[in-house]
């Protein structure tokens, strides 16, 4: 019962070794080839993950620096235009006053002018009043009195004449 | 009832299965070697066979049943093992499945290999040259030597003693538990031949070999892990 053979001790030794092997090939060399491969694809598919995100955080500032610009941008537009409109604003106000003055230039002119003829024809009108007061004279005799009430009739009439 | 005949049957048969007449009979195959063979056999095809066409993902169910054995074996003898001793789990593995199924084929009417001492003592020879390899491995000669005086020089021969005692304990442990089990099995079936048999074997056969082959590579890890610390 307890004997023990050597060579049946070395069988048993070559036996487990043998099934060592069996275990190492068709087993556990087998199973971790997936596990590798399952964890690189993992690794693998968690870089690429982490890759994307930094790419769309660097896309995102893009477009908020992007954004920023065109507000600056717009600012500017904006001021711009404002000054823009400052400016067609001072030009029209100016032309305004450059045109009123010279309406008033030209109203002044005209009203000189319309002086000037009325002052003309009431020259004429003198002239025409004077004509017939010495018509008046030279076909009348006349003596120092009614010269003199000649002379007052017509600063009378031409005073008269004038108002 | 012929107790002590059934006893010189099963214990003192004569184990030779294949004789050789080449130096007087010393390369005699034992008939637990040839069952060996068999369970080398059926493991190698079984692990060919869920291990056949393995893929990454839409993983079959065998393909699970692999990963599973795989993963959760190996997690039982780390466990034991520890972190230091991670490159040893495999063998680990192995022994414990071997022991497992040998004591196993019992159910299959074959006699268990575990109770022929000269399978025993192979594997408790293995499990001694492995834990002392791993202290050289892992301490070098010199710490390895040294190791023997600790914790105080007076121990040492304790500690050269255990050198023997150790594997002598382990296979003799495998083999009595085997052996016993088969015993009080055929002296059952011998008193009561129905129904009782079959509930004791699910102890004798199922549970005690499943134990003593966890108690085996649990000790051997031990050894293991206490030789790397």
């Amino acid at each position: 019962m307890l004997n023990v053979s050597v060579m049946n001790v070395v069988y048993t030794v070559i036996n487990l070794l043998i099934l060592f092997v069996v275990f190492k090939l068709f087993l556990f060399k087998r199973v971790d080839a997936v596990m590798t491969a399952r964890r690189d694809e993992i690794e693998k598919a968690n870089n690429s993950a982490k890759k994307k995100e930094q790419e769309a955080e660097k896309l995102k500032e893009e477009y908020a620096l992007k954004l920023q610009d065109a507000d600056k941008e717009c600012e500017e537009i904006v001021a711009k235009s404002r000054k823009d409109g400052y400016d067609e604003y001072d030009r029209i106000v100016s032309d305004a006053k450059d045109k009123a003055e010279q309406i008033i230039e030209e109203a002044k002119h005209n009203a000189q002018v319309e002086a000037q003829r009325e002052k003309d024809a009431y020259v004429s009108e003198l002239t025409d009043l004077v004509v017939h007061a010495a018509n008046k004279i030279a076909v009348s005799k006349h003596d120092e009195e009614t010269d003199k009430e000649l002379y007052n009739k017509f600063i009378f009439e031409a005073f008269e004449k004038s108002e | 009832m012929d107790i002590g005949g059934l006893l010189k049957e099963l214990l003192l048969e004569d184990k030779v299965l294949i004789h050789f007449d080449f130096m007087n009979g010393f390369f005699d195959i034992n008939k637990s070697i040839v069952v060996t063979w068999g369970i080398i056999i059926v493991l190698t095809l079984f692990l060919l066979f869920i291990t056949s066409n393995m893929k990454m993902h839409d993983i079959s169910r065998k393909q699970l049943v692999a990963e599973f054995i795989a993963e959760k074996l190996r997690g039982i003898t780390l466990g034991m093992l520890g972190e230091e001793a991670l490159r040893y789990r495999d063998y680990m593995v192995v022994v414990l499945v071997f022991i497992a199924t040998s004591n196993l084929v019992g159910l299959v009417g074959q006699t268990p290999p575990t109770m022929d001492l000269n399978v025993t003592a192979a594997l408790s020879l293995m499990s001694i040259i492995l834990v002392e390899a791993a202290g050289i491995k892992k301490k070098g000669v010199k710490k390895w030597l040294k190791a023997f005086a600790e914790p105080m020089a007076v121990v040492a021969p304790m500690n050269v003693l255990e050198l023997a005692i150790r594997p002598l304990s382990l296979c003799m442990r495998l083999f009595g538990n085997i052996i016993g089990a088969t015993v009080i099995m055929e002296l059952l079936k011998m008193a009561v031949p129905i129904i009782v048999p079959a509930a004791f074997s699910v102890y004798f056969d199922i549970f005690d070999g499943l134990i003593q082959a966890y108690v085996f590579v649990f000790l051997t890890s031990l050894y293991i892990k206490e030789a790397v610390e």
